[in-house]
């Protein structure tokens, strides 16, 4: 029908494009399967806005995401381990380092307290409260620590976030934030204060509370010892710092504290110590002790090494001594013993060690007597054996001993038998010996005289040898009239010339004796030895000697008589 | 974890010390003790597979001779209102607490329990009260801390409305 024709022409012409659109429409209509291309241009949108209404969205999304989680986890755990290793390693790092650090200050604290007398009573209390040492000796140095920090919404009393010292006990940080909000509006209630007077602080045993109070919470910092002011000040930038920088999740806080996670290092800022510094004068402690130390190291040592020295040298010496022999010699913590050989006529060793400046009651000495054989001994021996006479000399020769000089022939007999008997001595020789007899020393004596000035009783220097020679034949008269078994009796005689008076002259002839018998007095003559002073002979008229007539001289009567038990007078 | 102030009213001796303890410790005391000021529990409950703490402040017992701070109501999130079945008079104090708590914080999330279920036969407030309460829109419970009846029911009913946003009062300033 052309009519029809037209009509549908005539449509098409007008509603083409909707009869398109109508057509799509009703295609999706029909076919009600949701293509991803468009929920992927909804999805993040509608996530925002259900995500931003309610908290039903992580509800439901909260176990996927876990479970991808986990997936993830077991499948290639290297993944997440980088994903996380920035972030968890520094925080490591940190907590290592913090542990460390106050267990490096333990141990210190410890150390220096450990010696002294209030170490030793630290170290009581901590056996008797079973704490360890190092607490026990951080707390009393302890000027303040911060034990905690609370961040507390200031109308709930909800806690936002808690940060505690290492080895702080935390009861229930929840429960004491509530508690410490309900005790402040009760405060500020009874006293009728406004919301802007708190209570600031409030003291509990060592404890001290510092609540520092923000527009939308407030600080509390649990601080045990006495803080100072500075420390405020910390809390209080600290407070305005996070308020700052969570202003956000203050005006939408409903009850989520998760966002407050990021207050964590301002709160750990908070957690200050202080203890008390026993450095300086520790140091100085331990100065002075070292140094006494020290010089005790340095005095014990000089003294044991100069001791040390001592008695090496005395041993050195004992050993070059003549008539000693040390066979065991030992020395330890200023005990001393020495063992050997001793001649009874070498040196005393007591003598030696006293010398050596070792105290002698340190030294315990065992001596053997022997006979020792060094030529100077030998010498000692045979003089103290055989009495030689003064002008007799004894000399070593190998073993034999050879005497010189002059002596009685008694004594030269005596000797020629006992010389072989001292130890040491084989052979004796007196070829060089010059005997003499009693009897021509007595006349040596009796014809020797002393000349005098005319008028003088003063020995000249001229007459000093005739003296002299006196004196060397009375000393061999003397040796020789003791070993025979006499005595010997001696006058000197003075004697004057004619002219002067008689009792001048009787006077000038004893000052003369006396003179000369001055002289004599210096000689050591043997005991039974008697010498007299008197004039020479009867006096003539004019008070002469009568033997001596005329003559300025002093002259000697010798003359030996037997031995009798009786003491004379006058004796040189 | 999310964190909801709630607090304990009702009269006096009502028995609001007893349901958080049975609640927090699942224990009870027969020994009365008075509430001084106010004691803070809590107790971490699940709704929907979330976790939530809820800060039980247990406030003093409202008589005539002290009434509620209202300080303390401050950035409350929800409420209990805990009557004693055996006296008719707490429901009155229920009435004038819970017109407290909207003139000072606002119209906030709240349950209420009629205590001492265990004696439900001495009660002065009989069923036809209860209706009017529920008609007032009063989430009515019936409860005893003595055998722990209807405690669980009660804290988690509450913590089902405070998880619901739009029964949120934005009250903080």
């Amino acid at each position: 029908m052309p009519v029809d024709k037209d009509w549908t022409q005539l449509r098409t012409l007008l509603l083409a494009p909707e009869q398109t659109q109508l057509d799509e429409l009703r295609e999706r209509l029909d076919n009600r399967s949701v293509e991803p291309r468009d929920v992927s241009r909804v999805l993040p949108e509608a996530f925002a806005i259900r995500g931003g209404a309610d908290q039903q969205m992580s509800t439901v999304l909260t176990p996927y995401v876990e479970n991808g989680f986990i997936a993830t986890v077991r499948k290639s755990p290297q993944t997440i381990v980088d994903a996380i290793a920035p972030i968890m390693g520094p925080a490591i790092r940190q907590a290592i380092t913090r542990a460390l650090q106050s267990m490096t200050e333990a141990f210190n604290h410890s150390l220096d307290e450990s010696l002294s007398i209030r170490g030793l009573q630290w170290r009581l209390e901590a056996w008797q409260t079973g704490r360890p040492f190092a607490e026990v000796v951080l707390l009393h140095r302890l000027r303040y620590r911060v034990d905690q920090v609370f961040l507390i919404q200031r109308d709930t009393g909800l806690l936002l976030h808690h940060v505690a010292a290492d080895g702080v006990v935390v009861q229930d940080q929840h429960v004491l934030s509530g508690m410490l909000t309900a005790i402040q509006e009760y405060v500020r209630d009874s006293f009728g204060a406004t919301r802007d007077q708190t209570l600031n602080q409030f003291q509990v045993g060592e404890w001290t509370v510092w609540v520092e109070q923000g527009s939308r919470a407030y600080l509390a910092g649990v601080i045990r010892g006495t803080p100072p002011a500075s420390l405020r000040e910390k809390f209080r930038d600290v407070l305005d710092r996070i308020h700052a920088e969570q202003a956000d999740a203050f005006v939408s806080f409903e009850g989520d504290t998760a966002p407050f996670q990021m207050v964590q290092p301002y709160l750990e800022d908070c957690l200050q110590a202080h203890y008390e510094s026993g450095q300086s004068r520790n140091a100085l402690k331990l100065w002075i002790l070292g140094s006494i130390t020290l010089l005790a190291c340095c005095w014990w040592g000089w003294t044991t090494y100069q001791a040390h020295a001592r008695w090496a040298h005395l041993v050195a010496q004992l050993k070059t001594e003549p008539g000693i022999v040390v066979t065991n010699e030992r020395s330890m913590w200023g005990d001393h013993h020495l063992e050997g050989l001793r001649d009874p006529l070498a040196t005393d060793p007591s003598s030696l060690i006293s010398e050596a400046g070792i105290d002698p009651s340190t030294v315990t000495a065992l001596w053997s007597p022997f006979y020792a054989l060094d030529p100077q001994l030998i010498k000692r021996r045979a003089q103290v054996m055989l009495k030689p006479p003064s002008t007799v000399q004894f000399h070593i020769d190998g073993d034999t001993l050879v005497a010189t000089g002059s002596a009685s022939s008694e004594w030269g007999t005596e000797t020629r038998r006992l010389a072989s008997f001292v130890p040491g001595i084989a052979y004796y020789r007196d070829q060089s010996l010059v005997i003499v007899s009693i009897p021509d020393l007595l006349s040596q004596i009796n014809h020797a005289a002393i000349h005098f000035s005319p008028g003088s009783a003063t020995v000249e220097p001229s007459e000093r040898s005739s003296v002299d020679q006196v004196l060397v034949v009375l000393r061999d008269l003397d040796h020789a009239v003791a070993q025979s078994g006499q005595r010997l009796r001696l006058e000197v005689l003075g004697s004057a010339d004619g002219t002067g008076s008689v009792a001048l002259n009787l006077q000038l002839s004893k000052q003369r004796a006396e003179a000369v018998f001055e002289m004599l007095k210096g000689e050591r003559l043997g005991a039974s030895t008697v010498v007299t002073v008197g004039t020479g002979g009867p006096l003539d008229r004019r008070g002469l000697a009568s033997q001596y007539p005329a003559q300025r001289i002093v002259t000697f009567q010798a003359s030996t008589e037997p031995l009798e038990p009786k003491s004379e007078p006058a004796r040189p | 974890m999310m964190q909801k102030k709630v607090c304990m009213l009702g009269g006096f001796a009502v028995g609001k010390t007893s349901l958080v303890r049975r609640f927090v410790t699942n224990m009870f005391s027969e020994h009365y003790q008075t509430t001084i000021g106010v004691t803070v529990e809590k107790k971490t409950v699940t709704v929907d597979h979330q976790d939530m703490m809820l800060m039980l402040w247990d406030l003093y017992g409202e008589d005539e001779f002290q009434h509620v701070r209202e300080s303390y109501l401050r950035g409350s999130s929800g409420y209990i209102l805990v009557l004693d079945g055996m006296r008719k008079a707490t429901l009155d104090t229920a009435h004038m607490l819970q017109q407290t708590v909207v003139r000072t914080v606002g119209p906030l999330p709240f349950v209420a329990i009629i205590n001492k279920s265990d004696l439900q036969s001495e009660w002065e407030i009989d069923q036809t009260i209860i209706e009017q309460l529920r008609e007032q829109g009063w989430p009515v419970f019936f409860g005893s801390a003595k055998l722990g009846r209807g405690v669980e029911e009660l804290f988690g009913h509450l913590a089902t409305l405070l998880m619901d946003p739009s029964l949120q009062p934005r009250a903080h300033s």
